[in-house]
């Protein structure tokens, strides 16, 4: 860059390519050290939230100090320089402008490029943040406290209903097949999601026997949808922790799914008890569906909640 | 010595499964089973069981203020999927904690435990309310307040807290214009709530910030503070100090 700007020196000013050489190494330094500076100014001033003006306004506010600052210390080491030959402190005059010039063009230079230094750093850091969310998804998706109840309603089986405890034993490893499946796709058919979401239905059939009742309305129309994968199961595994799990003579669990103006819309309601804590009434996995859906899709799908007369009503849309 | 055994769990194969390595001990009696917190606090009162198998998460009422809200000198078996929180709360208080699945050799073991501790005579005497403490994981406060009242359990929804009022061994809560008294020490129901909106403004008085109306001067050292509710409750001069320092944040 120092050399670069030597160069244009040499054109523009009558100064020796040496010269510009010898002359600019110093001020390359202290450019490039000034040139960090829209480091704070970029990030105080994001370019979608600030109106332009003022963007406009402050940065060339900035580049007019920061060239000026050069500029002083441009002015000393003429002054040095010209103690040696008088004849250079004479073509360096004639520089002087262009200088100045180039130097403030830098500098806006230096900023447009900050701010593509920040565009890049938080579209990697939303990557990261959609990634994070969907790895925490799968840790949800199998859920320990779901593995070990399982579990231990197996233990119980074998020597009660042997032919039970089979049936549950493989209810189980297909859903942990098809989560392991599903987990590693970006997206998948959303009539995938619901037979995970049945098979974890089984599974959970079996544990609560009829205290759990499932009901399904779903349009065929929605199997072919294409959405990002695990998005059902945690839903449905909430109505069973929140809802199902906290009444002891059990409850029903309403599905529906159906294709709406290129919208896919999926419903299910649950009944719960008002008195349990409220920790017990909207769990974790529902923050996290709803943070990979705005991941996905911004604000183009939502995860709505309803609470009436004890009955607990998720419904998640998005775009197909 | 029969041993009279209570099972607690809400889920059929779960109390199968005790049932079933229960039936190799011939000195065990099984008294009773519950599906559900209610039943459980009834139960153990009435059929005053040896040993109690407990489940953890059920309807109703957790394990926890299942015995929070009883008298007992049973020993308390926790039997549950949950290890993260409670193993701490489970090795204070509880005689042996079961993590599901468990073999027939580890339910023994348990067992045994109980056997001895039934045989000291001195089933050492359960805090539940210094138990449900040390299994809330930082950060986390009561939701709610349960309360026994004769055979009746009353849940009391912490956002519906007036004040709570110590009286020797008891507390009493006041709530939506009702009063109901709990044996528990005033310190340790207040370290289950959340320090920040239920303020101990005296050595016997804890108030919810958000019913505070407003606080006159009492006397030199003292204030009192009257509450949307029209009740007076006395503040402290180190409760001042909290109080002021809570609403202030």
């Amino acid at each position: 860059m120092g050399a670069m700007l030597g160069f244009v020196l040499s054109i523009f000013g009558k100064l020796r390519f040496i010269d510009g050489l010898v002359l600019t190494l110093p001020v390359t330094i202290l450019l490039a050290i000034v040139c960090l500076s829209p480091w704070y100014t970029c990030r105080a001033l994001p370019l979608n939230r600030t109106p332009f003006p003022r963007v406009l306004l402050s940065h060339v506010v900035a580049a007019g100090l920061a060239s000026s600052l050069v500029m002083v210390v441009v002015q000393i080491l003429f002054g040095i320089g010209a103690r040696f030959s008088p004849a250079l402190a004479d073509r360096l005059g004639s520089v002087t402008p262009v200088l100045a010039g180039t130097v403030f063009l830098f500098f806006l230079l230096s900023i447009a490029l900050h701010y593509v230094m920040i565009s890049v750093e938080s579209s990697k850091q939303a990557e990261i943040l959609s990634r994070e969310a969907e790895l925490k998804a799968l840790k949800a998706q199998v859920n320990p406290h779901f593995l070990f109840n399982s579990l231990n309603s197996i233990s119980a089986l074998t020597t009660v209903d042997p032919k039970r405890a089979r049936e549950m034993c493989i209810r189980l490893s297909d859903f942990l097949r098809i989560s392991l499946r599903l987990g590693e796709k970006s997206s998948i058919p959303f009539g995938e999601e619901l037979s995970l979401a049945s098979s974890y239905l089984d599974v959970e059939q079996i544990r609560f026997g009829s205290r759990l009742r499932v009901q399904n309305n779903f349009d065929p129309a929605t199997a072919d949808c294409e959405v990002p994968p695990l998005l059902v199961q945690p839903l449905v595994e909430n109505a069973i922790k929140h809802g199902i799990a906290s009444l002891s003579e059990g409850g029903e669990i309403l599905m529906s799914a159906r294709v709406d103006n290129q919208r896919l819309r999926f419903s299910i309601e649950n009944a719960f008890d008002p008195d349990a804590p409220a920790m017990r009434k909207s769990g974790f996995g529902l923050v996290n569906v709803r943070n990979r859906l705005t991941a996905r899709y911004g604000s183009a799908a939502r995860l709505d909640i309803q609470v009436e007369n004890n009955v607990y009503k998720v419904v998640m849309t998005l775009p197909v | 010595m029969t041993l009279r055994a209570l099972l607690v769990d809400d889920e059929e194969l779960a109390r199968q499964l005790l049932r079933e390595y229960l039936a190799g001990q011939p000195d065990v009696e099984i008294v009773g089973e519950c599906g559900n917190g209610f039943d459980a606090v009834k139960a153990i009162q009435e059929l005053q069981p040896d040993v109690v198998f407990l489940d953890v998460q059920m309807p109703k009422l957790d394990g926890f203020e299942v015995l929070e809200l009883i008298q007992t000198r049973a020993a308390i078996v926790f039997v549950t999927a949950y290890d993260q929180y409670a193993t701490k709360a489970f090795d204070a208080a509880a005689v042996d904690y079961l993590l599901k699945p468990f073999d027939e050799t580890r339910f023994q073991t348990a067992l045994g435990r109980v056997r001895r501790r039934l045989a000291e005579n001195s089933p050492a005497a359960l805090d539940a309310g210094q138990l449900k403490n040390a299994a809330k994981m930082p950060g986390q406060f009561a939701e709610r307040i349960v309360v026994k009242d004769g055979t009746r359990v009353h849940i009391i929804p912490i956002k519906q807290l007036d004040f709570v009022e110590a009286q020797e061994d008891y507390v009493a809560i006041h709530s939506a214009g009702k009063t109901y008294l709990k044996q528990q020490t005033i310190s340790s129901l207040e370290e289950s709530l959340n320090p920040s909106q239920y303020i101990r403004v005296h050595r016997s008085y804890i108030v919810s910030l958000e019913q505070v109306s407003k606080i006159e001067p009492y006397s030199k050292d003292s204030r009192i503070a009257i509450l949307k509710s029209g009740a007076q409750v006395p503040v402290s001069r180190t409760g001042y100090l909290r109080l002021r320092e809570a609403m202030e944040s």
